[in-house]
C-alpha cells in the first residue's frame, strides 16, 4: 500500500495528569501517541519531548512496523528519561517513512473520565 | 578519574595498577602497605556503591581472565578474579559445565560479583557466592593464602562474600553444575493478579522473579525452567516473550540505558507485604518522576558470613532511577520500610547502612570481622566506606 502521512508530526499539548482513579493499568491516566503505518517497509521513529524551563529529551526510539499501528503511553516512555507526570511537555515525532500521528489523553483525576484525541499537527 | 558504569561514581586514585602476575600482586601490595596507603580492588565497575574509591591506589585485575583449571568429576573449575560472570558462562559451556544462577547482568568480575553479593532469582537458588569451594588471594603483607571450605571453612565463609576486604583475590573455585538449558519466558499481568499467586509461582519455577511498573501498576512475570518441564501457560498472564537456550545465554540481560539503583534483601515470608508498602509508597509520593519498574526476586539461603541471605530464605526487592536524574530523594523515602521488614542493602548497590544497623542483622558478623583483622590488621584495605561499614579502623 502507498504510505500515508507526512514524515514529522508535533505534539505541543503535553501533560499526564498525576492523579488516577479507578482500576489500573484500564483506568490509569495517561497521554498516547497512536502511530499509523500504513507502508510496506518498518518505520523508524524518534521522538524528542520540550519542557517549559530546561533543554529537550531524546530522542526516544522506537519501530512501527509496516502495516502496523503502536500506541505508545507517554508515561512509559523511560529512555533516556521518564516524562514527569502533572508537568507541560510538548513533543516532535520524526519518521523517516509517512506516519500517520495522533494524540490521546486520558483523565481520570475525577471519577467521571473525561478522554480527549487530536490528530497531531503535521509539519512537513 | 575513575568512573563507575552508571556514571554516578567518579573519583581520582593515585595510582590504578593493572599487574600481569601475583607477584606484580604482591609487590603493589608491599608498596602501598609500606607507604600507609589504601589499596582497594576494582571489577569492572558496575556497582554504585563506594567500596571501591580511594585517592591512594586502585588495583585492576582485567588481566587475570580465564579458567585456570577444573575438575569434571568434581564438578568444580577455578577461574582467575577478573574473568566477567559473561565470560565465564561461555567458557565454562566449553566444558558442559554452568554457573546455578546469574543475575540480571553478567557484566560483572566474577570476583566482584561474588564479594558483593550478587544473585540472581529463584526459590531453591543461593547467591552466586555460595558457588565459593575456595580461591586465592594476597594478603596485606603480602602473602599467598590458599583457601578452601574443606581446609578453611572459617576464611572461606568470610571470602565467599569479602567486600575485597580481606585481601586481592587472584582466583576462585567454583561448584558448578552439568551445562543446562532453561526455557525462558515473560509474562505480562497486572499486579493484583501476580501477588494472588506469588507462592505459587516462586514454588512452581526454577527462576522466577517480576517487574512492577509504578506508573502503569501493570507486572511482568520472568519464568525460567528446565525445558519440557514448566507449566505450558500462566492463565491469568499473557505470554510475550519466549525462547529457550543454555542457561548462560538466556539467564542475563544486556542493559543499555544506566540507571542507579538500591536493593534490599528481607525475609521471603514478609516479602509480598514488604513489596506492598513500596508500592504503596511509589503510587502516594514518587510517580511524577519515577517511571522505572521494581524488581522482586527470591533467593535460598546460605552461609556466607555477609551473605545478604545468610541463614533466611530472601526475597529482595529492588528500585531504579535513570542515571541522569536524582535518585535519594525517591531511595532514602523507601529505605526505611525495607528496614522495618528487617532488611540487609546489597552490598554492590546504593544504600545508607553502617556497621551499629548491620551487626545486628549478620549472626555471623564477629566472624567476618576476625577474619578480616587476622588478613589485613593494619586496615590497607579499608577505605572510609569500609570502616564506616564494618566499624572498623585503619591501624
Amino acid at each position: 500500500m502507498r504510505p500515508a502521512g507526512r514524515k514529522v508530526w508535533a505534539i505541543p499539548g503535553g501533560h499526564i495528569p498525576l492523579r488516577t482513579t479507578g482500576p489500573e493499568p484500564e483506568e490509569t491516566s495517561s497521554d498516547t501517541v497512536c502511530l499509523l503505518n500504513a507502508g510496506d517497509r518498518d518505520a523508524a521513529v524518534e521522538i524528542r519531548v520540550y519542557y517549559e524551563d530546561r533543554e529537550p529529551v531524546g530522542p526516544y526510539r522506537l519501530t512501527v512496523p509496516a502495516r502496523r499501528t503502536r500506541h505508545i503511553r507517554f508515561n512509559d516512555l523511560i529512555d533516556p528519561e521518564p516524562i514527569p507526570l502533572d508537568t507541560d511537555f510538548a513533543a516532535v515525532v520524526i519518521s523517516d517513512l509517512p506516519i500517520v500521528v495522533l494524540f490521546a489523553r486520558k483523565d481520570t483525576s475525577r471519577a467521571e473520565n473525561a478522554i480527549a484525541a487530536t490528530l497531531a499537527f503535521p509539519c512537513d | 578519574m575513575w568512573e563507575n558504569w552508571s556514571g554516578n561514581l567518579r573519583f581520582s586514585p593515585e595510582r590504578v595498577e593493572r599487574p600481569e602476575s601475583e607477584s606484580a600482586i604482591r609487590d603493589i601490595v608491599r608498596r602501598a602497605a609500606g607507604a600507609k596507603k589504601t589499596l582497594r580492588p576494582a571489577g569492572t565497575g558496575h556497582s554504585s556503591s563506594l567500596l571501591l574509591a580511594t585517592r591512594d591506589v586502585l588495583i585492576s585485575l582485567d588481566a587475570f581472565r580465564g579458567i585456570e583449571s577444573y575438575d569434571p568429576a568434581k564438578r568444580e573449575a577455578t577461574l582467575l578474579a577478573g574473568t566477567t560472570l559473561g565470560e565465564a558462562g561461555n567458557l565454562l559451556l566449553a566444558l558442559k559445565l554452568a554457573m546455578h544462577n546469574l543475575g540480571d547482568v553478567d557484566v560483572q568480575s566474577v570476583a566482584g560479583a561474588l564479594a558483593t553479593g550478587t544473585h540472581g532469582s529463584g526459590k531453591h537458588l543461593p547467591a552466586l557466592s555460595a558457588m565459593v569451594a575456595g580461591g586465592r588471594m594476597i594478603t596485606a603483607s603480602g602473602e599467598k593464602v590458599e583457601f578452601s571450605l574443606e581446609k578453611d571453612p572459617d576464611l572461606t565463609r568470610a571470602a565467599q562474600v569479602s567486600l575485597g576486604a580481606l585481601g586481592i583475590c587472584t582466583a576462585l573455585t567454583l561448584r558448578l553444575l552439568p551445562a543446562y538449558r532453561l526455557h525462558r519466558r515473560e509474562w505480562c499481568t497486572t499486579a493484583d493478579r501476580c501477588f494472588a499467586h506469588i507462592d505459587d509461582l516462586a514454588e512452581r519455577h526454577r527462576n522466577f522473579d517480576f517487574y512492577w511498573y509504578p506508573r502503569s501498576d501493570r507486572v511482568k512475570l520472568r519464568t525460567m525452567d528446565p525445558p519440557g518441564d514448566a507449566p505450558e501457560s500462566i492463565p491469568y498472564a499473557r505470554l510475550v516473550e519466549d525462547r529457550t537456550g543454555w542457561s548462560s545465554e538466556v539467564i542475563a540481560k544486556v542493559r543499555t540505558l544506566r540507571f542507579d539503583e538500591m536493593e534490599y534483601a528481607v525475609p521471603a515470608e514478609v516479602g509480598p507485604e514488604c513489596f506492598e508498602a513500596v508500592r504503596r509508597r511509589i503510587r502516594e509520593r514518587h510517580r511524577k518522576h519515577v517511571a522505572w519498574r521494581v524488581l522482586y526476586r527470591t533467593v535460598a539461603p546460605d552461609d556466607a558470613y555477609l551473605s545478604i541471605a545468610h541463614g533466611r530464605a530472601t526475597a529482595t526487592i529492588s528500585l531504579h532511577q535513570n542515571a541522569t536524574l536524582p535518585f535519594w530523594g525517591f531511595f532514602n523515602d523507601i529505605e526505611p520500610i525495607f528496614q522495618e521488614y528487617g532488611g540487609r542493602p546489597h552490598w554492590a548497590k546504593k544504600h545508607t547502612m553502617a556497621a551499629d544497623d548491620l551487626m545486628p542483622l549478620y549472626p555471623r558478623w564477629d566472624r567476618f570481622i576476625a577474619a578480616r583483622r587476622r588478613m589485613d590488621p593494619d586496615g590497607l584495605f579499608l577505605n572510609p566506606y569500609l570502616e564506616r561499614l564494618l566499624g572498623e579502623e585503619k591501624a
